[in-house]
């Protein structure tokens, strides 16, 4: 059990946790857990983690860094993937990232002003018949265009007028 | 006239990879079900496997099968639905148009075995997708499934052992190492508990092959990893997936429950008094997590940086015990080698690469999918005859195998029998299978680049030789890309390559100079071109390249300008179109799209 | 058993590693990340030497690679020195301005190069003898960040850690020296921590932080105030002890 008499401890994680046993071959899918809800890792939750595992802060922040999974930063509301595995690369998948750079005015791993874009850019994700490929949260779209970008993005809200 | 046969219930098999469900094929689904729903008629309908693979023809989904009319409909959507029941189902009648067109002989034809991209495949690893729901294990069992599980747990260990070793069957992750071999160097250690682990962190850009098989036969891999446990006497295995495939993690948890409520996992196993269970483990995002000990390190819970391997982990892997890992199509023909035997097995393939082997045909290629061909098969025939060719009217150029760890091959080697050792006679390798083709518009040195780029975020960074010597390797070449290529740029590069691949710590870094070894060794005029004359011939390297349109090809139909998202093409009907190159942003769209070949490279 | 390195025959136990027997030999290889009391980095790869089998040969780190049968080694072959050259030329394109790599570009006579953008004074070279140090100090108030080419070693954040109690191993172990401690007005500032140094109760010299000692309190079962009611430095001790030893023996004189 998480140590409930720590006063300033942290609850709101606690649900998250109390799914794995208290070993550290567990930290990384608790991370995710946590990345999944709030949409990246709150400093609060690393050291909840911390605690419950009981390994270091330091340990979990070299994770928090080196796996793309996990982020420290909030990610948007809508989360754009582009592909820049091979096959998309060969079939101009810059391009692509070039014309969501004009759209919206991020690049990959930025968050748009109102939070409700996030661009970051994959590096395959096996759809590679359909390639060039782009993400929006779970959704698929094959053979997109610069044309076909607008579009695509307009119908997720948020401000789609070309950024700086 | 319906017939009314009870013993062959027909059944419509809707691919529902990524590929096809991108594409709307579960709206297939739902139509179809709803249709028949109506209509009152006794059929079942079956979402088949969610492969991304599923048939492995994704270029022409959504595919539609019917069994037992053996009936293969291509590029089908939600509204054709009702058709496909009205008239094939009901009224016994082909759709012609949703039949697969044969370029070469000018005809359609009804049959998957019919089509040129199936009938020169041997499907081993693949041979249940598209076939079966992979969330539905009576139809994994209905075809064979678990019973090369029920005669392995009454042979003996080494019998099995024996049968793996003599069926030649070397790691499909890239490495190729003997399978057998590996499994007997770890029985051979007295040290329990032992581990047997899954490698699905598939990273290779333009490989999804072990994807297609997670999602959509997981029973084969499960099968697997029992039999290897119990000849092994690991009594836990563990399946590492890749974060980015979320299908496949659900696919295989369910399936993973579906074979604990069957009793093939769990404890007395079919009553052999044999133990085992298998845990699901979920990458971070992080390419370096597919190499063996960066794996182990990151189920362990910690970040994946590789360990020196002078010490195997067979004899000292996760948590310092001994430890088989092998890869997601390693595992999917281990049952059908204890099944048939190791003989069978051998018979297959070339003298040193037994077996078939699963490789993605991506690229310029126009039949784009999973292949799985008998070792031995020509890169010709996988490009050009199960491939077809290139896509539009552009030229072959090099096919990239082997992933960023793999090399380029040119033309001249296009009848080239692939295999491990083959591969890697060409300064390439097999890697995952990954077989990226590409045309006259691909840039050879931006390629390097590419693949560098990719290592350059990919690797742990623990090690000087990998750390630096990429991040130096792609320094040299992004400048030579942005026209700032120097004079001994290209003996540098091939200095560091020589350090950088025996002085690595792991095989991320130690493969890392292939891409730029390979192309430096068959495309070395577009590096010179590049840095001599700051010209791209493919057109690719922005700074290094003009379009320009040849008024001698152009016939002025206007489709370049169409396209031109910056409107800087003009030209009247049937009158030389020109480009405004103040305007152009090179994206390249009206040199891959106009049909005479008349945009040219200054 | 043996094994031969450079030509020179050398008794090796099963198991130990070529650099230790090489070292006992007193025959030099070169290293950054090794430390005895830290071993088995094996990331900064000067170490390796190139191991002759029957027919086979590969290039190895022999700072972990274990004898297991009977060997030839080679410490400076062409292509060992070649490699070694090139790894030193790119830990110098790193760095820049490190006096230990700058020595080994003097001792290895690697070219200079001017083709690469330079590191901007940056001294790590990413030996993890820090991170482990800590680590094994049980603080782990430090570690790596990132992967690739922006790895680099950090607290969590880049603020001060919790766990960091300024005793400087980190800085201690570093082979460039890449670590900043200053000490100034009887503080300690180390990975953007301020502490208090506690003095020498006798003759005032810096001993340790406040932290530093509350952790080896914690920790060990040691009497860090013997003889005093004071923290003191070791020749302090001494002499309080003597002191102590000749208050108890009055009988006998010009005792030192």
């Amino acid at each position: 059990m998480v140590n409930m008499t720590d006063s300033d401890h942290d609850t709101s994680f606690d649900e998250l946790l109390l799914n794995y046993p208290r070993e550290q071959r567990f930290t990384l899918a608790i991370l995710q857990d946590i990345q999944n809800k709030y949409n990246y890792l709150p400093k609060e939750s690393l050291n909840v983690v911390a605690k419950y595992l009981e390994v270091p802060i330091s340990r979990l922040f070299s994770m928090a860094t080196f796996y793309k999974a996990l982020s420290l930063k909030k990610k948007g509301q809508n989360i754009i993937k582009v592909c820049d595995g091979t096959a998309c690369h060969i079939r101009s998948s810059a391009t692509l990232i070039g014309e969501v750079k004009k759209v919206l005015g991020i690049k990959p791993g930025d968050i748009t002003e109102d939070g409700v874009f996030s661009l970051e850019t994959v590096s395959c994700l096996g759809a590679c018949a359909l390639s060039p490929v782009m993400v929006v949260n779970e959704n698929y779209y094959g053979s997109v265009n610069a044309m076909k970008i607008r579009e695509i993005l307009s119908t997720y809200g948020g401000n789609t007028n070309d950024g700086e | 006239m319906m017939e009314n046969n009870l013993d062959t219930a027909r059944k419509i098999l809707v691919c529902c990879g990524t590929g096809c469900l991108a594409n709307k094929s579960m709206d297939i689904v739902k139509n179809l079900k709803a249709k028949i729903a109506g209509l009152g008629v006794d059929i079942s309908v079956e979402p088949v496997v969610k492969a991304t693979g599923c048939n492995g023809f994704c270029e022409k989904g959504p595919i539609v099968k019917i069994l037992p009319d053996d009936i293969s409909y291509y590029r089908v959507k939600p509204s054709d639905s009702d058709e496909i029941i009205n008239k094939t189902i009901i009224e016994h009648e082909l759709i012609e148009r949703l039949l697969y067109y044969d370029a070469r002989t000018g005809k359609r034809v009804k049959s998957q075995m019919e089509n040129p991209f199936y009938n020169q495949q041997m499907k081993i690893a693949l041979r249940n997708i598209g076939e079966i729901d992979p969330l539905e294990v009576n139809d994994y069992i209905e075809r064979n499934g678990y019973s090369a599980l029920r005669k392995a747990l009454i042979m003996k260990p080494e019998v099995i052992l024996a049968e793996v070793e003599k069926s030649g069957l070397r790691g499909r992750g890239g490495a190729g190492f003997p399978t057998g071999r590996k499994w007997k160097q770890c029985d051979n250690i007295n040290n329990f508990p032992k581990y047997v682990i899954c490698n699905g962190d598939e990273g290779d850009p333009g490989a999804f092959m072990d994807r297609s098989i997670l999602e959509g036969d997981p029973h084969s891999i499960i099968e697997g990893m029992l039999i290897c446990g119990y000849a092994i006497k690991a009594s836990q295995g563990f399946v590492y997936i890749r974060n980015e495939y979320s299908l496949a993690v659900k696919t295989m948890l369910e399936a993973i429950n579906h074979a604990e409520e069957k009793g093939f996992l769990g404890n007395d196993i079919l009553g052999s008094g044999f133990d085992f269970t298998i845990q699901v483990v979920r990458g971070g995002g992080a390419f370096v997590c597919g190499e063996s000990t960066a794996l182990i390190a990151s189920i362990e819970g910690r970040v994946g940086e590789p360990r020196a391997k002078y010490i195997r982990s067979v004899e000292k892997g996760l948590w310092g015990q001994p430890t088989v890992l092998n890869n997601v199509e390693t595992w999917a023909n281990i049952p059908v080698i204890v099944d048939k035997g190791g003989d069978w097995f051998s018979s297959i393939g070339t003298v040193k690469s037994k077996g078939t082997k699963v490789f993605s045909l991506v690229g310029k290629v126009k039949n784009t999918g999973l292949v799985e061909v008998p070792m031995g098969a020509t890169l010709r025939e996988l490009i050009f005859d199960i491939g077809e060719g290139i896509l539009g009217n552009k030229k072959f150029k090099a096919v990239q195998t082997g992933g960023p760890s793999g090399g380029c091959i040119p033309s001249e080697l296009l009848d080239l029998q692939v295999d491990f050792d083959s591969l890697e006679s060409v300064d390439s390798m097999m890697g995952s299978g990954g077989m990226i083709v590409m045309d006259e518009r691909t840039c050879m040195v931006d390629t390097a680049r590419y693949y560098l780029n990719f290592l350059a975020e990919e690797s742990c960074g623990k090690c000087v030789p990998c750390r630096e010597g990429i991040k130096r390797m792609l320094e040299i070449l992004t400048d030579i890309c942005d026209g700032n290529g120097q004079e001994g740029d290209i003996d540098l590069l091939l200095d560091i390559c020589s350090m950088v691949s025996e002085a690595s710590l792991c095989g991320l870094g130690k493969s890392a100079p292939n891409p730029v070894l390979s192309t430096i060794k068959y495309f070395s005029d577009e590096y010179e071109e590049h840095i001599s004359n700051k010209r791209c011939s493919a057109g690719v390297c922005k700074d290094l390249t003009n379009f320009f349109i040849n008024a001698e090809d152009c016939v002025g139909c206007g489709l370049c300008k169409k396209n031109c998202a910056p409107e800087a093409i003009v030209g009247t009907p049937k009158e030389t179109h020109t480009i405004d190159s103040s305007k152009c942003i090179k994206c390249g769209n009206c040199i891959d799209i106009c049909k005479f070949n008349a945009v040219k490279v200054l | 058993m043996k094994i031969i390195i450079d030509g020179q025959e050398c008794q090796a136990k099963y198991g130990e590693f070529i650099f230790e027997v090489a070292k006992r030999n007193n025959i030099k290889i070169p290293s950054l990340c090794h430390d005895e009391a830290l071993p088995g980095q094996a990331c900064c790869r000067i170490c390796i030497v190139e191991v002759i089998g029957n027919k086979w040969s590969k290039v190895v780190t022999s700072c972990v690679y274990p004898i297991t049968k009977e060997i030839e080694v080679l410490t400076n072959s062409e292509k060992i020195m070649n490699m070694r050259k090139m790894i030193i030329m790119l830990l110098d394109a790193r760095t820049s301005e490190s006096d230990p790599i700058k020595k080994l570009v003097k001792e290895y006579e690697v070219l200079p190069i001017t083709r690469f953008i330079s590191g901007d004074k940056e001294k790590c070279i990413l030996c993890n003898l820090c991170v482990s140090a800590c680590d094994i100090l049980g603080t782990s108030a430090i570690s790596t960040v990132n992967r690739g080419i922006m790895k680099k070693v950090a607290t969590p954040y880049d603020e001060a850690a919790v766990s960091c109690i300024g005793c400087g191993a980190c800085a201690n172990v570093c082979p460039t020296g890449a670590i900043e401690v200053s000490e100034e007005d009887g503080k300690r500032i180390i990975w953007n921590k301020e502490f208090e140094l506690i003095k020498c109760g006798r003759c005032g010299e810096n001993l340790a932080t406040r932290e530093q000692m509350d952790y080896l309190d914690q920790k060990l079962d040691v009497k860090l105030k013997e003889y005093s009611d004071d923290f003191l430095c070791d020749d302090c001790k001494r002499r309080t002890r003597a002191e102590q030893l000749k208050g108890h023996n009055p009988y006998r004189c010009s005792i030192i």
